[in-house]
């Protein structure tokens, strides 16, 4: 590795020639993705990309930052209403509506930012939870907002673009991910993202350094805030439909868990997370149908357990895996991959 | 990636070669039906799930029998945790995997069809029986979605018109789960009692979360009821009528078909639930129809060992009921155009739920798709077991 | 208006009597290991449904099967201190609330897996319903056999802590961890008791609920109280938790009686986010300041 002479290397995305041509080759495979896989799957791919941008939203807040929350449903669901209310009510298009909304989840999070200036973890953890808690119940009991029946997204017109089918989704929210990744992972190595690591490494010393804590805090919730928004708003027209329920607790369970799955303070590690997490999360209601696996849990519920509530197995996996994580590889999928680079690298010494 | 690529290909192909003669419907092949549907087997909502597994043991006794025309069902029934994300993913899922879906059955619960209605209709697929009494599915109609269980609203009137009219009740009160559900039981309650000159007395809010019900009895209590409508869940209920007999509020309980499995309601109440009014959309568990009859073997031969007659798991049969006997009488030639015109023409069809009818596709018509508009009242007794009050009702 | 008051604080008090079993367990956890353990309440649902299976399938009498519920829980939680947690490398705060967070996964996925989705209620020697006027604002006898476990046990672990060797050992467990390990306590055994006896604790809370209320999801909410009522009280005092939950009872059930009775649940954790500005440790405990 060569010498750096300034810090705006850091911030540069691709620096070797090797990096260039991995990235293209995603690009190429993420271009070629909706045209050739079924409809069913290109879904599934904007599901996902909602969670990479939630994960990786999440990650400067929790990862880099070192501030936890327990309530990023609150901020998504912001986003998702918000975008709804200002196209269906406000009559603002598309375009306009989304980044208002983002905004507007930012403000919120520059507001739950000033408890959390005081407050130590555990006290921060349940004053984030509290706080998702309170949008979501707010939300569901205010006619205006649609109440408990939900809303249907509007139409979705891009300028003369209508975006209606899941591969149209698909090529406005893939870009828009990939660009948003890539400026969280630019903010990361500048002057910001150092001062996020500073006050996360120990607020005290990051103050005698000289960084502002309220400003890089509250940037940071704001931040995370904004990601999660916008978000929010993309996913409510991947479901074409919003209920209050959807944004409750298990939601920003899911949300940390994506972050901590795939490794504190590592952008690739919470792509990687996202994608992990949001496929087990869809896809584990087939568990039962797994050659040999399937067959053995069936047998177990008929000795031990009960048939007609053998689908809970999701909960058992999801839990397992969170805690064997945290028990094997604290720093997560990240570490898994840093370890197996190592060992190949040396290998086979 | 390009392994699943291949896979999908070849998957492309085969569908190609296997969709055989031109015309054939999706989901339909020579020899199976393909029906889907979605049931909370996780999650807070899951005692609802039962009528997902109750509709595939029907469809294991219908292909055991021979199946319908020389195809046999197969039934893809998945479950979404009553999360509509998770609803919709399943959906498009089986919807675009290979084989495809012919038409769906029941799927449990308001949100979760909401969130597939636009897309089912967008791709014509039939739709039949949702497991639910919001009045969302039939207003505005539509051409492939045929409601069936009997509005909230009907259960609603039914009751308040045989609590004014036969028992002479004036001051009805209602405890609404304060969502649609709930919503549905006040709206279709006042609108009931105004045509009595009457109006509800209180309409005291219930949330999911509440577990000390003594603000809500209180708040009932001040109006001074003679009869309290219980538009909850069966926990709710159960807690509201405990917490009112320790409180001295003793009026005519009435609740909801939600409330009505009069076994559990009197099991989980220890007893408590004796003498509650309740609405019903199905025959009673007991019932000694021959159909019934039927339906209790195929429970005992077919269902899981833990598995519950319980009025959900039955009612799961009588929800695919009309589509059975829309693709019997479909014929051979199956196409969703030929099932719509066959359920288009069922008249006062008649399995362990009401009557079912059915009209042709009239879009300022709700009628024309909701298929059961009767219900009947029982009172449970002091062992669980249900009193007839009244004969199936049809309310207007 | 003054019955009426009366019945809400009345009510107030027996909600927060629930809250307070479930905020001293928590409490109780967080003051030795500085774990947030988001599994107590299904550690008590798990515990719950052992003494439903045991009431209701294998005829145990109840004198057998509540006390055998108490104590599979207590072994629940040291297993789950002595398998899971001491296990973690070098945990952060947010490690450990993931572990927890996970266990409870696993715990209500085997409950409801064994146990289905339908609803119950617990068989249980009180009625569950039959109460008492209390000066005219009626309470029912579990309500107030519930405040009654929640004041006691307050009153017993204070004074446990405070002046028996156990106690003595917790506290110095709590304080300095390598300094008690010097002095000769035997820390991790004291930290296995610690969690032994705050799943005891949330146990009873869950007995307590499920006469009225039982199926996979009851202790959930429960347990956020719980969580609101320790935070409002400050996380590291066993009086300062109850008092919160009796300060969270009450003022739920004045806003519910005089303000919006659907808005009532809100409460709660509005109020916790707004005491936490003014307050980062809650109401009672004096604020850590962190040495550098």
């Amino acid at each position: 590795m060569d010498r750096k002479r300034d810090y705006y290397e850091d911030v540069e995305p691709l620096k070797t020639r090797a990096q260039r041509f991995w990235f293209a080759a995603l690009l190429g495979a993420l271009a070629a993705y909706p045209f050739l896989l079924p409809n069913y799957w290109v879904y599934l791919a904007n599901y996902t990309a909602i969670h990479v941008l939630v994960a990786v939203g999440l990650n400067l807040l929790v990862g880099y930052t070192g501030q936890i929350s327990l309530g990023h449903a609150g901020f998504f669901a912001a986003g998702a209403y918000g975008t709804t209310l200002l196209m269906a009510k406000g009559g603002l298009p598309f375009a306009l509506a989304l980044p208002l909304a983002a905004a507007l989840a930012a403000l919120l999070g520059a507001a739950l930012a000033v408890p959390a200036l005081r407050l130590e973890g555990p006290y921060l953890s349940i004053a984030t939870l509290a706080f998702g808690l309170t949008v979501t119940q707010v939300i569901g009991r205010v006619g205006w907002f649609g109440g408990r029946q939900g809303l249907h997204t509007p139409e979705l017109w891009l300028g003369p673009w209508n975006v209606a089918t899941d591969r149209d989704f698909y090529l406005l929210l893939v870009p828009l991910t990939v660009a948003l990744v890539f400026a969280a992972r630019g903010i990361t190595r500048t002057r910001v993202g150092r001062a996020f690591v500073a006050i996360r490494d120990s607020d005290v010393a990051a103050e005698t350094l000289g960084v502002n804590l309220v400003r890089f805090k509250t940037l940071a919730f704001a931040l995370s805030a904004f990601y999660t928004g916008l978000a929010g708003g993309l996913y409510a027209f991947v479901l074409r439909f919003i209920e209050p329920e959807m944004f409750g607790l298990m939601m920003s369970i899911l949300f940390l868990a994506m972050v901590v799955v795939g490794g504190l303070g590592a952008l690739p590690g919470s792509v990687a997370g996202a994608c992990l997490l949001s496929w087990l999360d869809l896809e584990l209601r087939n568990i039962l149908a797994v050659p040999y696996l399937g067959a053995w849990l069936e047998g177990l519920s008929k000795t031990w357990f009960s048939i007609t509530g053998v689908s809970n197995i999701s909960f058992i996996v999801y839990g397992s895996i969170l805690v064997a994580i945290m028990l094997f590889e604290p720093l997560g999928l990240y570490g898994i991959w840093l370890r197996t680079k190592r060992y190949w690298r040396a290998w086979p010494f | 990636m390009s392994m699943a690529m291949a896979r999908w290909w070849a998957v492309g192909l085969a569908a190609l070669v296997l969709a055989g003669p031109a015309g054939a419907e999706e989901g339909v092949t020579d020899t199976e039906i393909r029906i889907g549907q979605w049931g909370p087997q996780t999650g807070p909502a899951a005692p609802w799930g039962a009528v997902a597994r109750g509709a595939g043991v029907l469809f294991q006794l219908i292909n055991d029998e021979g199946g319908i025309h020389g195809r046999k069902i197969r039934y893809q029934m998945f479950d979404d945790g009553y999360n509509p994300a998770k609803t919709k993913a399943g959906v498009k899922e089986l919807q675009e995997g290979p084989g495809g879906i012919f038409a769906w059955v029941s799927g449990v619960g308001t949100a979760p069809g909401l969130a597939v209605r636009d897309y089912l209709r967008e791709r014509k697929v039939p739709w039949v029986g949702p497991a639910s009494g919001s009045h969302h599915w039939v207003s505005p109609p539509e051409k492939n979605l045929f409601a069936l269980y009997p509005l909230y609203r009907y259960e609603a009137a039914a009751l308040v018109r045989y609590l004014v009219g036969t028992g002479g009740k004036k001051r009805v009160a209602i405890a609404y789960l304060n969502d649609d559900y709930g919503k549905d039981g006040v709206a279709g309650a006042a609108a009931e009692l105004a045509r009595h000159g009457l109006k509800l007395v209180a309409e005291v809010p219930v949330e999911k979360g509440d577990s000390d019900l003594k603000p809500h009895v209180l708040q009932l209590k001040k109006a001074e009821p003679d009869a309290v409508l219980l538009w909850v869940t069966p926990t709710h209920a159960v807690g509201l009528v405990g917490t009112g007999k320790a409180m001295g509020l003793a009026p005519q309980w009435a609740s909801t078909s939600s409330c009505s499995d009069l076994v559990l309601m009197h099991k989980i109440s220890k007893g408590l639930w004796e003498g509650v009014i309740v609405a019903n959309f199905t025959e009673l568990p007991d019932a000694d129809t021959p159909l019934m009859k039927k339906y209790r073997a195929a429970f005992e031969k077919y269902a899981a060992k833990d598995e519950r007659w319980g009025v959900f798991f039955y009612a799961g049969m009588g929800f695919a009921e009309p589509l059975v006997e829309g693709l019997r009488r479909a014929g051979r030639n199956l196409t969703r155009q030929a099932l719509v015109a066959e359920l288009e023409k069922l008249r006062d069809f008649k399995g362990v739920l009401g009557r079912v009818s059915y009209q042709p596709f009239d879009p300022t018509d709700p009628l024309s798709r909701q298929g059961q508009r009767e219900v009947f009242l029982t009172r449970c007794l002091a062992d669980g077991k249900a009193e007839r009050l009244t004969d199936w009702l049809t309310v207007e | 208006m003054i019955a009426d008051l009366w019945q809400a604080v009345a009510s107030g008090v027996m909600a927060g009597s629930t809250y307070a079993l479930m905020a001293l367990g928590l409490v109780l956890v967080y003051k030795t290991s500085e774990v947030v353990n988001f599994a107590q309440g299904e550690i008590a649902l798990a515990a719950t449904f052992v003494a439903y299976l045991g009431l209701e399938h294998h005829g145990v009498p109840w004198w057998a099967a509540l006390p055998g519920a108490l104590a599979f829980a207590a072994l629940l939680g040291a297993a789950v201190e002595f398998g899971v947690l001491r296990r973690a490398k070098d945990p952060s705060v947010l490690g450990t609330i993931i572990i927890t967070i996970g266990l409870e996964m696993v715990f209500l996925g085997l409950v409801s897996w064994k146990f289905g989705a339908d609803p119950k209620t617990l068989p249980f020697p009180l009625p569950p319903y039959d109460g008492v006027s209390l000066a005219g604002a009626y309470v029912s006898s579990l309500e107030l056999l519930t405040a009654a476990a929640a004041v006691g046990l307050m009153l017993a672990l204070y004074l446990v802590l405070a002046h028996s060797r156990l106690g003595l050992a917790i506290r110095a467990t709590q304080q300095n961890r390598d300094a008690a390990r010097l002095m000769g306590v035997r820390t991790r055994r004291v930290l296995m008791a610690t969690w032994a006896l705050a799943s005891a604790v949330g146990a009873l809370g869950g007995l307590l609920i499920a006469p009225v209320t039982m199926h996979p999801y009851m202790m959930w909410d429960p347990l956020l109280k719980g969580f609101a009522a320790a935070v409002l009280g400050g996380l590291t005092s066993l009086p300062g938790a109850v008092a919160g939950a009796y300060l969270l009872g009450v003022t739920e059930n004045l806003f519910g009686a005089f303000v919006s009775l659907e808005f009532k649940s809100v409460v709660a954790f509005a109020a916790i986010v707004a005491v936490l500005c003014v307050r980062p440790s809650g109401l009672f405990a004096r604020h850590h300041v962190k040495k550098v």
